[in-house]
């Protein structure tokens, strides 16, 4: 089945064009083929992932061209980190096309919707199977075109449109980093794939200063599309666009991107201590710093969005600490148990048509499929034992102890308290006591076409902990690294520490929302600057406006300047001089007899000028 | 006096006559003008017929059909001036512009 | 200085002042008359040129008849306000290029005339020049001669219809 793993990403690929030619007629049933494209595209990834999960990596490539003595491939390869990275994209994506048919219902554009969903999914599909770097940047930036089109899906919204553009150049911000560092391996390997580079770090071809150089470079692109600190701030306003994308897309896959390119270029990030120790402390700071500002966002889905950044940041900080088992695990792990919290707001948001935390309350009896579902997230991302979120964030925890980096092992451990406690703080404004929404008479349950996704990722968020865990058996990290992997045995007490921490978050936020007995602006009111801090994103946005956007801004309206006057005055001269010229010439043709007779006369003392000079011989 | 005498006072009729042809406003003016440069090649025929190569009254004859065909064109042109007139009340030149796009 | 030099001097400043006052003067009348002046210059001409015929023909037909009936044009086309407004057509460019390009052309063939030399000192034509004229008009240039009537049968013919009022010619159609 391996040698079919390019199918995989075909069936969104049509998808997308059918929907693009088709979709206006066929209106609703635009979501019918989307859902039959990605389910075909399950089915082919679940047969791969067999294939691989069976044998060895499998790798296919044809050469695309030739240039002078440079050879560049394009094809496909089936690691075991592709195949597992295949069958949670196709996944998650196949869902989320279910959950949209609900959600988008009655909206004008909804073939549009579905096509730019195929699209996206072909382009995250195809990534995760490139076997070199330049293939793999190709589909970098089309998951970025398609991020940037479902972001700015509502265009009539400014927000939305000021949005996508945001995403779209952060994110290019990070891809010029991906992009020198892969010119720069290039420039010392002579090739973009991966066994190659891997080849040359090994045997010493790559210096170890251009090793760290390139990892760092490289990490930047993670950065940007993976939303870390400082390129973060495209993701809490990407949420203008809507639910399903926040979840498919800044949930689940895009954003885990940035995660997998670092998996998939290890060994490049092994040999160099400075590399790792780079992406491990910025993942770490990234963790806690949204955590931080998750804790006093007034809208779900940007208190989700917050969230997704500090889990990146832990997966990042796996990476950092050598565990890439446990990087992708927690990866693994995260899409399920995001992909359900975002569905489940979006269900929410549907039934209040608000985004307001402040504004929700008492859906618990009016939302008996969603408010139980999003309860089983929420548990799963704090950590709480038994669920999924609990075995991958403990591997990470062990990881960052084992590397023996203690400050970041304490800062994911508060980072993990913040989580648990803004999760929970969520959902009991969200779902307990009494009802603030103007709507209360019609909040109502979603349709089964939503409910049933979230059901299913309900019982991945429990069920998929279990494939690595200390007790049953570690899977995954066997299967993942080929049998290298072994589990040191963590220290005991990290679980049990991380188990204190999620449940004291969880207390504390029932304290404070549910049964408020802790005032809630207890911290706020003793700490109003903090707290304004916290709320403004600690002013980053606003440092950005003043600095980069304002010298930017300043360049190109120079630059529009001179395009304006240089550029076009030289086009308006040579367009003015012609109608000039036409015009003195029209003005020849007055009408006038003795204007024509006198233009004759001038031509024949020319002639007769001319004669005389050259003797008589100028013909 | 020689040749070249008569021919270059030709010239300057002819040049004087040109002259005013294109730039007088009165379309009686303009024809006078045009007979004047008709007078300067008449010179030129008869000054030929004596001091040109072969001399003889050929050119004589020649200047004799010329003013024909000159009192012939002039009476034809200033029929044409009356018409237009009787048209357009006017004899300047730069009204008749009617072929102006 | 000969006297047949002095009156070549005479005449040619006749005729050539003729010719720029003409240019010069604004009353349409005055023009004609200064033209007249030319003419007669020029037939002074001819006799210096020993064609006594030609030089009555062009009195007779230019200062008489043609002249006679440009002053006929004239008055039949008269506005009364004809003095006060400009005389030339086109502007400044206008004028300049016409000027310039009659100075050019003039100038190149003034060259080309006096490189040009014949030689000849100027031979004596016979004395009977109309019998001269008539002979070789009514032999050997009989057929122009027939031509140069058609041409003036069908001058006179057009002159009529172009010149005849509107109103009686729609009529008949």
């Amino acid at each position: 089945m391996m040698n079919l793993a390019w199918v995989v990403p075909l069936f969104p690929l049509c998808s997308f064009a059918l929907l693009l030619l088709f979709g206006r007629k066929w209106k609703k049933a635009s979501a019918y083929v989307g859902i039959a494209a990605t389910l075909l595209s399950l089915l082919a990834a679940l047969g791969v992932l067999a294939g691989r999960l069976g044998g060895t990596t499998y790798e296919a490539n044809w050469t695309w061209m030739e240039i002078g003595d440079v050879t560049l491939t394009a094809g496909f390869s089936v690691t075991a980190l592709n195949a597992w990275m295949l069958v949670v994209v196709a996944l998650v994506s196949w869902l989320v096309h279910i959950y949209s048919q609900g959600y988008m219902a009655g909206d004008e554009r909804f073939s549009t919707f579905y096509a730019y969903l195929g699209l996206f999914t072909f382009a995250m599909l195809g990534l995760v199977l490139s076997p070199n770097l330049l293939q793999a940047y190709i589909f970098w930036e089309l998951v970025g075109l398609g991020s940037f089109l479902l972001i700015g899906f509502y265009f009539y919204k400014e927000e939305a449109k000021a949005a996508a553009k945001k995403a779209f150049i952060m994110t290019r911000i990070g891809d010029v980093g991906f992009f020198i560092g892969m010119l720069l391996l290039f420039w010392q390997t002579k090739s973009f794939d991966y066994d190659d580079i891997f080849r040359a770090v090994g045997d010493g071809t790559l210096s170890p200063g251009m090793t760290t150089l390139t990892a760092i470079l490289i990490f930047i692109g993670a950065i940007g599309k993976s939303g870390q600190f400082p390129l973060h701030t495209w993701l809490p306003d990407a949420m203008e666009g809507p639910t399903p994308v926040s979840a498919l897309i800044h949930a689940a896959t895009m954003v885990a991107a940035g995660v997998y390119l670092v998996a998939a270029l290890f060994p490049l990030y092994e040999a160099s201590e400075a590399a790792m120790m780079t992406v491990a402390v910025i993942g770490g700071v990234t963790a806690i710093f949204a955590a931080t500002i998750g804790l006093v966002q007034t809208d779900i889905k940007r208190v989700l969005a917050y969230s997704t950044i500090s889990q990146l940041g832990y997966m990042m900080l796996a990476l950092g600490s050598g565990s890439y088992v446990a990087a992708i695990f927690h990866l693994t792990t995260h899409a399920f148990f995001k992909a359900l919290l975002f569905l489940a707001a979006g269900s929410v948001i549907h039934a209040v048509h608000t985004q307001n935390i402040e504004e929700m309350g008492g859906l618990w009896r009016r939302m008996p499929w969603t408010a139980p579902l999003f309860l089983v997230g929420a548990l799963s991302i704090s950590g709480v034992p038994l669920f999924a979120g609990f075995f991958s964030k403990d591997e990470i925890l062990a990881a960052a102890w084992a590397n023996g980096s203690v400050e970041l092992f304490w800062l994911a451990v508060a980072a993990a308290l913040l989580t648990s406690f803004y999760m929970f703080r969520l959902f009991f404004l969200v779902f307990v006591g009494e009802a603030r929404h103007r709507h209360d008479g019609d909040a109502h349950e979603a349709p089964m076409s939503m409910v049933g996704p979230m059901v299913v990722l309900g019982i991945l968020s429990v069920a998929a902990g279990y494939i690595q865990t200390p007790w049953f058996g570690s899977f995954l990290g066997e299967w993942l690294t080929d049998g290298t992997y072994h589990h040191e045995a963590a220290p005991g007490w990290i679980a049990v520490v991380a188990t204190i921490v999620s449940l004291a978050g969880i207390l504390l936020a029932w304290l404070m929302y549910g049964k408020r007995a802790v005032p809630r602006d207890w911290l706020s009111a003793r700490a109003p600057h903090g707290y304004e801090l916290l709320r403004r994103h600690y002013y980053i946005d606003d440092l950005y406006r003043w600095t980069v956007v304002a010298l930017v801004s300043f360049i190109s309206r120079l630059l529009a300047y001179v395009d304006r006057y240089l550029v076009e005055g030289l086009v308006r001269l040579v367009t003015g001089t012609i109608s000039a010229a036409a015009s003195a010439g029209s003005r020849g043709q007055n009408g006038q007899a003795q204007t024509y007779g006198a233009v004759t006369v001038a031509g024949l003392a020319i002639l007769v000028v001319i004669f005389a000079l050259t003797g008589g011989n100028w013909l | 006096m020689t040749l070249s005498a008569y021919l270059a006072l030709a010239l300057i009729l002819f040049c004087i006559g040109l002259y005013g042809a294109l730039t007088k406003r009165n379309t009686v003016i303009v024809l006078i003008c045009i007979e004047l440069m008709l007078n300067a090649v008449n010179i030129n025929f008869v000054a030929f017929a004596k001091y040109g190569a072969h001399p003889g009254v050929h050119g004589h004859v020649f200047a004799l059909f010329a003013i024909a065909v000159a009192a012939a064109e002039a009476a034809v042109g200033l029929a044409a001036l009356i018409a237009f007139y009787r048209n357009r009340k006017t004899v300047q030149v730069d009204e008749a512009n009617s072929l102006k796009h | 200085m000969s006297g047949t030099d002095i009156a070549f001097f005479l005449l040619a400043l006749a005729a050539i002042a003729g010719g720029v006052t003409m240019l010069q003067l604004t009353n349409v009348v005055h023009m004609v008359i200064a033209l007249v002046m030319t003419f007669l210059g020029i037939a002074g001409l001819y006799v210096l040129l020993s064609a006594e015929f030609v030089a009555v023909v062009q009195v007779l037909i230019y200062s008489g008849a043609i002249t006679i009936i440009m002053l006929f044009a004239i008055m039949l086309t008269r506005h009364h306000d004809d003095d006060k407004e400009r005389q030339t057509t086109g502007g400044v460019w206008h004028k300049a290029v016409a000027a310039i390009s009659v100075l050019a052309f003039g100038l190149a063939v003034y060259f080309g005339i006096r490189r040009l030399d014949f030689g000849a000192e100027g031979s004596a034509l016979p004395a009977d020049n109309a019998r001269e004229i008539g002979k070789w008009l009514y032999s050997y240039y009989t057929i122009p001669f027939e031509i140069v009537s058609v041409i003036l049968l069908v001058a006179l013919v057009g002159a009529i219809v172009l010149a005849k009022k509107d109103g009686k010619g729609a009529e008949d159609k």
